[in-house]
């Protein structure tokens, strides 16, 4: 080994990672997985949702220690954990969750860690301001952070001012690699040219940059390599120059484009378009704040109603607002004619709706109870007698009746569900779902994080569902995914909807699949004058 | 619609709203407002030795809250600080009754404060239990150490001519205490460091955003453990005034500081969530708190009804920062909302 | 650790692991002094623990629910003191009665209402509550002293017997079993236990978490308000400062039973036997004439263990999962790759195959 990092010190390879292999909770994120990055490099980083390539920034950047593998920095494996030591070696990283102090000032964020000191009694106590503010005051202008601004808690500052503070943040420093977790997401157009800029001059001063987006026409022009994750492995790295979108998504997705491709398709589009069917969720200026702004939707039966947009776009909020979990300012909801109270979440249920939420782990799954359990939970008086009596029996009669149905791998239902695999998890939560007998069911990023070929079933289920005479309404942020289940899609921004598409299967079946896909990225990144 | 003139309703809504939003502008409304009744209402409040006697009185609650208010900002809570403060204050008595200069039965007590707060941080940081229950369990730990020293027996027979000074039973100079003069420099160095230097920085962003914090490289197990030791300090000092004050060390010499130590910050601003609370704050809010005592003292109330009041005064003011923290985000949000304007 | 014995898994579950040490306690004491448990003794310690034990269930159930409640002590020594005050002041018994739970009761309300509904964390609602309680009690007892009742049937509550069994006993039990019944058996208990693993994932799922809460505390508060009409029944007297330090052992019963502090796990038999633990302790102490303050360094360190242990069984159960799940996992992964689809096997399938093959 030691023999191979001295032979890499002579060439220009920055940052290596060998062999790194991560498990959680039974799910490998990582295996073996291997990326090398040149000084002056823009490297990208691409993949699918649970590719692996979070959990190897994180490794990277020193918040999680490997099972095996290591990273060599400089021609020097580093030995020393920590995220400081890490930061010490010249790895900046901007996290795509902010990841910024809301009590601090937006100076003291910038340093925080690394904070210059001065001498007060002779000793090193007190942090200078002073000179930090001189030493980032003309990058911060750079980001339309002006000088008074530095001076204020970071709470005050909205979504898009954060993003540019954590860029700051991450350029303030002699950094040798800087990885980049999606750092366009919520960014203006001009913001994010302001942004290419800079990456591109930081390229020229000889700094390796590791970037992870979602948005591959953006690697056009700015990127020099890309490496591509799949199930936790690299599966090679690519010369931009010399190759397309369509390759890249190719690499990225493999069997699944296939299936995107795919016979699935013919499947759908037999349903006839959504007009002249029966309403069965009609919002009508549903507002939160500047959060959510004015929407007004229907969904039919039978119909799969998408949410496109960006992050930030107000996607989750619309449907948080649906169920009940957050407070509206303004609107009203009706649910086959009648108006829906929209005070909390069992009173949601109870009028015929239900939710897959996003982020399965922290609001999808109970993981300390079963998988019987977990279906049971939003319908228990399907498995109770008199209205409050538990029967165990029926609870797990009705699990197994759904382990059969939807194929949930699981030893057993009585099984703590913390540990099964993502996508069984997801589909024990999609039970829960069925078991209430929605009148309308909300998807919220159902195949966030979980392998291919869970994947794949989970399209099933929903599709299933739709087919059945289900209505429903469906956030992914994989725009083919997207496409694939949506039957018309409505793409947002800024909390308002900004453009409509319809008779979407029938445009995939006549081969228009780019187009619109295309038509819903210029919608949701359109500029400010939408 | 950006720019209209404002009625004086708005205007007065807007007082409303900083009074909400800043919360050291808050406790000195509180403190005024209590002093205002207080001069009108009972004439004695200015009468004698009042005043002297009810700052006097507020000291060691306010060496207290300084402490808890870090651990607060740090994103913990210290449940033990009134049991800590009264076996530091029975080791302070019990060496010097040993025959041992005054400064070495101090440095014996902050060595044993600082213990008990490196025993809470650690066991909150490298154990992981949760913060009360640590501190729970320091404060049945240390009251029961100073029972079974104490037998239940107060320790008497330890008071000398300096120790009466230190106590604040006779002023250094003027009108002018020792504990007074220890609170105010407790108070500024705490301030500064707060304000000023890394570690301040530290114990917002380690309650504030521990993700973030470590991230950013900031070691928020020692910085949480180093807030402890602080209020184990502060414990410690506050205890060798009250024992000084007192006259004797009575087992139970701690029991209900805590409450009244967590309802100072807490009344100066700080925010059980973590990130928020200042120094300033907390001296005002044991000065309110000694206030409130007193008044009721004046009035005749009897003094069984204190617990009452501090309890009632507690549960207000969490109201309170509920209150604030909802204004926080209304005036937020509309701020956001003008700049957004501003720029289309 | 790898696969955990049928022991390791039974010592598992919530509960077991007091009861052994529980077992062990009272032959230890018994050997010491035999005493112990003759019978009229071991009536005697058992009545005295029940108020302890009903506030350690109390409490038991709001952590369950996600949440703490530090004013069972002096609640439960208000409501005795509110009790003997009706009762001396010529309430009929069944008044007096339902004066104390009442008192309870109102208490957990309060206390519920700021905690659910105002969001306001309950940690320091209750610590106010404690000291409101605390207060009102010596205001009470300073109003008129509260001792002296002669109203029939009251001392018989706990000093009473039937069919040569304490009464209390008889209170106690059908307490266990509902309260049992409760959490075990029905909607109401599965919900709660939902609550204390992910309020917000609960939230999500429809279970109204608020209405849980309030729930929780409100029961905590109706056990401490019967634990105060004991209390002062087999008391006689009840003194200013009764109650106080009381949610400290009662909270440390919790804990050593097995009731899991971020929630979502424990039982009511955890619950019982750790109060049982500890009321067993504080007899075993003072008939072997250890100084009574020892027991509240003992109760200290009980809590740090209690937390430590639950901890680490809890980490050695999960791996041991794990590791079963694993297992199934890997050999469901061999099923699929034997049958793929044709579009499966592509370049990227190939170089995992053959892994597999490898291992």
């Amino acid at each position: 080994m030691a023999d191979l990092s001295k032979s890499i010190s002579t060439t220009s390879v920055a940052l290596q990672a060998r062999g790194v292999t991560k498990h959680y909770e039974g799910v490998t994120a990582l295996d073996h997985a291997s990326l090398s990055v040149e000084a002056g490099e823009i490297h990208a980083l691409l993949g699918g949702n649970g590719a692996g390539k979070s959990t190897l920034i994180s490794i990277i950047s020193g918040l999680t220690k490997p099972d095996s593998g290591e990273i060599v920095l400089a021609g020097e494996v580093m030995s020393a954990s920590g995220p400081l030591a890490a930061m010490s070696a010249g790895i900046s990283t901007i996290y795509q969750e902010l990841s910024l102090v809301p009590a601090l000032s937006v100076l003291d964020n910038i340093y925080l860690g690394r904070e210059l000191k001065r001498k007060t009694l002779g000793l090193p106590l007190a942090s200078d301001r002073r000179r930090m503010e001189s030493e980032v005051r003309d990058l911060a202008a750079g980001f339309g952070v002006t000088a008074s601004e530095l001076r204020q808690p970071v709470s005050e500052f909205g979504a898009l001012k954060k993003r540019s503070i954590e860029i700051i943040k991450a350029l303030a420093f002699d950094t040798k690699v800087l990885i980049l977790d999606e750092p366009t997401s919520g960014l203006e157009d001009a913001e994010r040219q302001v942004l290419f800029g800079h990456m591109r001059s930081m390229r020229d001063r000889g700094v390796s940059l590791i970037w992870v987006t979602h948005h591959l026409e953006e690697l056009f022009g700015l990127a020099d390599k890309a490496t591509v994750f799949k199930d936790g492995r690299t599966v090679g790295t690519v010369d931009i120059a010399s190759t397309s979108v369509g390759e890249l998504i190719g690499l990225m997705f493999g069997a699944a484009q296939e299936e995107f491709g795919g016979g699935d398709i013919r499947k759908i589009t037999h349903l006839e378009p959504s007009t002249g069917r029966r309403v069965v969720l009609s919002a009508k200026n549903l507002s939160r704040g500047s959060v959510v702004r004015d929407i007004s939707l229907d969904v039919h039966e039978g119909e799969i109603v998408g949410l496109a947009g960006l992050a930030g776009a107000g996607r989750t909020e619309v449907v948080r607002l649906l169920m009940g979990l957050d407070a509206r300012t303004a609107g009203t909801v009706e649910l086959e004619g009648r108006r829906l109270s929209l005070r909390n979440s069992s009173a949601a249920y109870r009028a015929g709706l239900a939710m897959l939420p996003e982020d399965r782990k922290q609001l999808g799954i109970l993981a300390d109870l079963s998988t019987a359990q977990n279906i049971s939970i939003s319908s228990l008086s399907t498995v109770a007698s008199a209205g409050f009596w538990m029967s165990r029996r029926k609870e797990r009669a009705l699990a197994e009746d759904y382990r059969r149905q939807l194929g949930i791998k699981t030893p057993d239902v009585d099984a703590r569900i913390g540990n099964l695999s993502g996508g069984n998890q997801q589909k024990a939560i999609v039970a829960r779902c069925f078991n209430t007998s929605p009148k309308l069911l909300i998807f919220d990023e159902p195949t966030q994080g979980i392998d291919v070929s869970a994947k794949v079933e989970v399209h099933a289920l929903v599709r299933d569902y739709a087919a059945k005479g289900g209505a429903a309404i469906l956030i992914a942020s994989e725009i083919e995914e997207l496409l694939e289940l949506s039957h018309r899609v409505l793409v947002m921004k800024k909390g308002q909807v900004v453009g409509e598409i319809t008779g979407i299967p029938a445009a995939i079946e006549e081969g228009h699949f780019a187009r619109i896909k295309s038509e819903v990225l210029t919608l949701s990144a359109a500029g400010q004058n939408s | 619609m950006a720019s209209k003139p404002q009625s004086v309703g708005q205007v007065m809504r807007n007082a409303w709203e900083r009074l909400l939003v800043d919360p050291t502008l808050g406790v000195i409304s509180l403190l005024l407002i209590f002093a205002l009744i207080a001069a009108f209402a009972l004439p004695v409040f200015f009468g004698g030795n009042n005043i002297y006697n009810l700052v006097g009185a507020s000291i060691t609650v306010m060496i207290l809250s300084i402490g808890m208010t870090v651990v607060l900002i740090s994103g913990g809570i210290d449940l033990s600080v009134g049991a800590v403060m009264a076996l530091c204050a029975g080791v302070a008595a019990t060496v010097i009754k040993m025959g041992a200069p005054l400064i070495v039965a101090f440095i014996a007590a902050i060595i044993v404060g600082i213990a008990a707060g490196l025993l809470n941080g650690l066991f909150i940081t490298r154990v992981g239990l949760p913060d009360f229950i640590a501190t729970l369990a320091m404060m049945g730990f240390a009251s029961g150490l100073l029972y079974i020293a104490t037998q239940g027996v107060p320790i008497i027979g330890y008071m000398t001519g300096e120790y009466y000074m230190i106590g604040g039973l006779q002023p250094l100079f003027g009108p002018v205490t020792f504990p007074i003069l220890v609170a105010i420099v407790l108070a500024l160095v705490v301030g500064w460091v707060l304000a000023r230097t890394r570690l301040g920085a530290h114990f917002f962003a380690a309650g504030s955003n521990a993700v973030a914090a470590r991230q950013s490289g900031v070691p928020v197990r020692w910085v949480k453990t180093q807030a402890y030791v602080l209020s184990g300090t502060c414990a410690a000092i506050a205890g060798i005034i009250l024992a000084g004050r007192n006259n004797n060390v009575p087992a139970d010499l701690g029991t209900g500081y805590e409450i009244q130590a967590i309802s100072a910050a807490i009344i100066g601003g700080a925010s059980l969530m973590g990130g928020r609370g200042r120094v300033l704050g907390a001296v005002l809010g044991a000065l309110t708190l000694a206030l409130a005592i007193n008044i009721i003292n004046l009035a005749g109330v009897p003094s069984s009804y204190q617990k009452i009041v501090i309890g009632v005064i507690l549960i207000l003011a969490v109201i309170a920062n509920y209150l604030s923290e909802l204004a926080r985000g209304a005036t937020v949000r509309r701020k956001a909302k003008r700049l957004s304007s501003i720029a289309a | 650790m790898r696969s955990s014995s049928p022991i390791a898994r039974i010592m598992s579950i919530p509960g077991i692991p007091m009861t052994v040490v529980l077992i062990l306690t009272v032959i230890v004491f018994q050997v010491l002094n035999p005493v112990f448990i003759d019978g009229r003794t071991l009536g005697n310690y058992l009545t005295n623990g029940i108020p302890i034990i009903l506030l350690t269930l109390g409490v038991a159930i709001v952590i369950i629910g996600g949440g703490i409640d530090l004013s069972v002590g002096t609640v439960a020594g208000l409501s005795a003191g509110t009790t003997m005050f009706a009762l001396v002041n010529g309430a009929p018994l069944a008044v007096g009665i339902a004066v104390g739970c009442g008192t309870g009761l109102l208490f957990g309300l309060v206390n519920g209402f700021l905690v659910a509904y105002l969001g306001i964390n309950d940690f320091i609602v209750t610590l106010a509550t404690l000291n409101i309680a605390a207060g009102l009690l010596v205001v009470l007892s300073q109003v008129q002293p509260l001792q002296g009742v002669t109203v029939p049937g009251f001392a018989e509550l706990t000093k009473g017997t039937v069919f040569g069994i304490p009464a209390s006993f008889f209170i106690a039990g059908a307490i266990f079993v509902i309260a049992q019944l409760l959490l075990a058996k029905t909607i109401i208990g599965r919900r709660l236990y939902a609550t204390g693993i992910s309020a917000p994932a609960s939230n999500v799922a429809g279970v109204s978490v608020p209405h849980l809460r309030l729930f929780t505390f409100a029961a905590s508060g109706l056990l401490a308000g019967i634990a105060g009409v004991l209390l002062s029944s087999r008391l006689g007297a009840v003194q200013a400062f009764l109650g106080i330090g009381y949610e400290f052992i009662a909270i440390a019963g919790a804990v050593v039973g097995g009731i899991t502090l971020a929630g979502g796990g424990g039982s009511v038999w955890a619950a019982l036997v750790g109060g049982l633990f500890l009321a067993t302790l504080q007899q075993g102490l003072r008939l072997n004439n250890v100084d009574p303050v020892y027991f509240s360094i003992v109760t200290a360190v009980a809590i740090v263990f209690g937390v430590v242990f639950e901890r680490q069984v809890r980490r050695v159960v999960l791996q041991d999962a794990l590791h079963r799940t694993a297992e199934f996992t890997t050999a469901r992964d061999r099923t699929v790759h034997e049958t793929p689809p044709v579009e499966h096997v592509d370049a990227f399938a190939a170089p995992e195959g053959s892994k597999n093959d490898g291992k």
